[in-house]
Formats: C-alpha cells, structure tokens, sequence
C-alpha cells in the first residue's frame, strides 16, 4: 500500500511543472476574461444607452441584465477548461509511453519496483483521477471569487446577480465538470473513469503485441464502446423502451463491469504480457 | 540458484531463444557470451520478467514475484532513471522503494566511482551513466544481480573501475549473470560460460575446468566454437 501512494505522489510530481502550468493558466485566462469581458460588455451596454438615449431600466428591459452567463461562455473563460481536459486526455498515453519512449527508458526500472504490477497501473490511474479533481476542485474555489469580481465591477442596475449553482447549472460545460447532484458525479466522473480504463487496456495491448496489439487495443475500444451503448441499441432496434431509472440503472451496472473488466485485464497484461 | 529451464521466446515469426537451460548459482559469476541478437539480453529480460517467454524460471527454487526483486536485480546497459534526476533523487527513489536498498554501500560506491549526488543524470557521461547503474543495482542487498553489457561503449578507465568491483567484496557473495562481449576485462572473474547462438545455447562450461583440463581460455573457446 505504501508503495503504491508512493507510486502515485511520483507520478504527480512528474506531471507537476505542466499541472501547475494549467492552473496558472486557468487562473490568469479567467481573471482576465472577467476583467476584459465586463469592461467590454459595460462599454458596449453604455455606447447603446448613449445612442438609443435609453436609461439603464430602459436597457435591461430591451436586452437584457448582465449576468456571469456573459462570461462563462466566452473562450477566455471556456478555452482553458478545454485546454486541461485536452492535456489531460493526452497524458493518459504520456503517462506509460514516456516511460518507454523517453530519453532514459524509466519502464525498466518502474516494472522493477517490489510491487504488484496492479498498483503500478492503478497508480497512473489515481495520479491522473486526483489531477482531474484537483482542476475542478480549483475551478470551484476561483469561481465564486470569479462571479464576486464580475458583481463589484458592473452597476447594481444592469446586474443581474447569479449564484454559483446557478452559474453552473446555465453553463453546459461548467454543469459537466461541477456536477450539481451526485448522480450526475457518478455519470460525468464514472464515465471519465471508465474510459481512462478501457485507454489504458488499449495501451496495454498495444506495448503488448505491437502492430497486432493496436488493432486488438482498437477493437477493445470498440467492442466497449459498443457494450456500453447496448441499452440505446435495444431501444433504437428493438421495440423497448427503459425508463430513466432503468436506464441509468443499467449504464451504471455496464460501466462497473467494463471498468472492473479493463483494469483486471490491462493489469494482467502489464503483469503477463508487456515487453520492455 | 537461477534455473533457466527450456524457455523460448518469438519475436513475430523470428526465433530469439529455443528451449535455453542453465543454471547460475550464488557466489558464482556466470557469463553469457554471443554475437549480437542471438538472445543475450532477451535472457536477462526473461529472467526479471520483463518480457514474456514459454518455459520455465526459478530463483531459488521459487517462481518469479514483487518480492523477487528485492532478491534479484537487473542492470542493463542504457539508464533507467529519469533524465531530470540528479544522482541524488535517484538515490531516494531506490530507498523509497526497496528495504534491500543499502545506504552505506551506495555511499562507497560513489567515491568509487567519483560520482556527485548533484550531478543531473542527463549530463552524465556514458561511463557515467553505466557506473550510476552499476551503483544503484548494486547498492541493493540483493542475492542476484544481473548485468548487460556493462561494458559497451565506455572507456578503458571506466572499464577498469567497474572490473575492479568485480573483483572485490561488492560481488563475492551473490549470483551475477552478465552478458559482455568485452570478456578479456574480466575473463578471470568468470566462473562459468554459457555461449549461445541462434538462440540456443551451444556450449556451457566452466572456466577452471577448462583452463587445467584443456588448457583453453574463454577467448580460445570462443574461437573455437563460433569461428568452426
């Protein structure tokens, strides 16, 4: 056990200079998006009052309050969320090809460690899981410091004051990231864990049996794939019909088993099959 | 005691080793000797699990688990730490994750060998690099340790230090395999050879027996066998 959370803080500090980066990012894009965009959005709201002689009630009533939704969907605000689950999605191959591939081939070493085989897969997977985490867990700290900067700076008149769930709940992809119920966790966070999974197999074939191993990765992805969606299928073809909770019920019974069935299969293969 | 028992491995449809067996003792220096690509390292890899093969291995008399490798240890001729490290967090690493990891030892073998625990592991040299492996690999109290090639493309200084901790108390006790093709630095260091070719193992005999009973070296046989 203690090799394994060791094995994990190892992985994150690898990754630590790029992980700080995206937050730094992340900090700087959104504090900067709020600043600009509102500047903007009160430079616009003040130029049509001046040419349409309206008053500020005047201006809410023909378009509209301003409200955090005006910052929230710029690409200032969304493109360093984009940009992490972007770097994110590319570390889940970095993770295990720069072991083989870098400068030094640090596989050697790592497949040498006194640990099961497993608790170096699932090392790969927790440091990538606790860095998805922590880029919400910061996206939910900044957000309301955020949405008090964005209220201070524009007039009590045209604001219409949002709170954070309800900035979340309007904004689709802050409503995928911050998820407002804990079914909605299970989906969003189970769904990621499930693929990060079946990706990472993929890969395990792939170290595998090289050539061979990417069409095997490959069809594992699709045979997944394909399992997963089995319901809508059903429903698509057949003539059923699930209810939601039947339906959720069963997506998450699929889920357990493809993400249960991915790690025993890439650990084995890790452990059995891998070639350095 | 290492028992390589029968064991094959295919690269596609090209044969690298077929049905290889022998056997290295503790306190032995066992030697595998053969051109390139006729499954020397593949051998090695097997041996630590580091790749698949068919067949059978046993470190004594126990097949290969996580706990093998505080028993056993491979060095291998490229670096396996990461180039960012410096000697010093490598040197951390290894204690974090091994109970065999042996400080003082590691100590010695730095002044050994001269090297800095500031130094960054990507600006070694590739003596360097091959003296950090051997010091990491052998810092370990371990009864087995398995070496490639230590000798590939590093100067005639640094062949010597690491020929000199061949012969000193560093190696006495425990079980080393090696494969080199540089044999003449530590043909009197070896105790037993095993040459191979297209994957099998042509010839195995042990050294003393063959000076005092056919008066040959490990160079004359080798002549003798790859060059009929």
């Amino acid at each position: 056990m203690m090799r394994y959370i060791k094995l994990v803080n190892f992985e994150i500090n690898r990754f630590s200079k790029i992980y700080l980066s995206l937050l730094l990012i992340t900090l700087v894009s959104q504090f900067a998006g709020v600043i600009i965009v509102t500047k903007s959005l009160l430079k616009d709201a003040r130029d049509i009052m001046k040419e349409e002689r309206l008053s500020e009630a005047a201006y809410i009533t023909n378009y509209g309050s301003l409200d955090f939704n005006h910052i929230a969907n710029t690409l200032l605000f969304v493109g360093p969320i984009a940009l992490s689950a972007v770097a994110l999605i590319f570390y889940i191959f970095l993770i295990w090809y720069r072991d083989w591939f870098g400068k030094n081939t640090f596989i050697y070493r790592l497949l040498m460690v006194p640990t099961s085989r497993l608790s170096i897969y699932l090392s790969k997977a927790t440091a990538i899981f606790l860095m998805v985490l922590g880029l919400i867990a910061f996206q939910i700290i900044i957000l309301p410091m955020q949405n008090a900067l964005f209220n201070s700076n524009v007039p009590e008149a045209l604001l219409n004051e949002m709170s954070i769930s309800t900035i979340t709940i309007a904004n689709p992809i802050l409503s995928l990231i911050i998820p407002s119920t804990f079914t909605q966790f299970l989906i969003s966070y189970g769904a990621g864990l499930m693929i990060m999974s079946i990706l990472f197999t993929s890969i395990m074939f792939e170290r595998s049996f090289r050539i061979k191993g990417i069409i095997m990765g490959l069809l594992y992805c699709g045979i997944a794939a394909v399992l997963f969606l089995a319901p809508f299928f059903v429903m698509g073809f057949g003539n059923f019909h699930f209810y939601p909770n039947e339906l959720f019920g069963l997506l998450l019974a699929i889920g357990i088993i493809l993400t249960g069935l991915s790690v025993w299969l890439g650990a084995w293969l890790l452990k059995n099959r891998v070639t350095v | 005691m290492i028992e390589v028992k029968k064991i094959s491995k295919n690269y596609g449809r090209k044969k690298i080793l077929d049905d290889v067996s022998f056997t290295a003792n503790k306190g032995e220096v066992t030697c595998l000797i053969g051109i390139n690509g006729v499954g020397k390292t593949t051998t090695l890899k097997a041996i630590m699990g580091l790749t698949p093969y068919k067949g059978e291995i046993l470190i004594d008399d126990q097949k290969m688990t996580k706990d093998s490798y505080e028993k056993i240890t491979f060095i291998p001729d490229a670096p396996t730490m990461l180039p960012q490290m410096t000697i010093k967090q490598a040197m951390v690493f290894m204690s974090d994750f091994y109970t065999s990891w042996n400080p003082e030892r590691a100590n010695q073998l730095m002044g050994f060998f001269k090297l800095k625990e500031e130094n960054r592991i990507s600006e070694l040299s590739k003596g360097n690099t091959a003296k950090l492996n051997l010091m990491l690999g052998l810092s370990l109290d371990v009864d087995y340790v398995l070496m490639d090639e230590p000798f590939s493309g590093i100067d005639m200084f640094s062949r010597e230090q690491i020929a000199d901790v061949f012969a000193s108390h560093l190696i006495e006790d425990r079980g080393v395999i090696i494969t080199t093709h540089e044999i003449g630095d530590i043909e009197h260091l070896i105790d037993k050879v095993i040459l191979l070719d297209n994957g099998s193992v042509l010839k195995e005999f042990n050294t003393e027996e063959m000076r005092e009973e056919e008066g040959k070296s490990v160079v004359d046989v080798m002549r003798e066998v790859y060059q009929s």
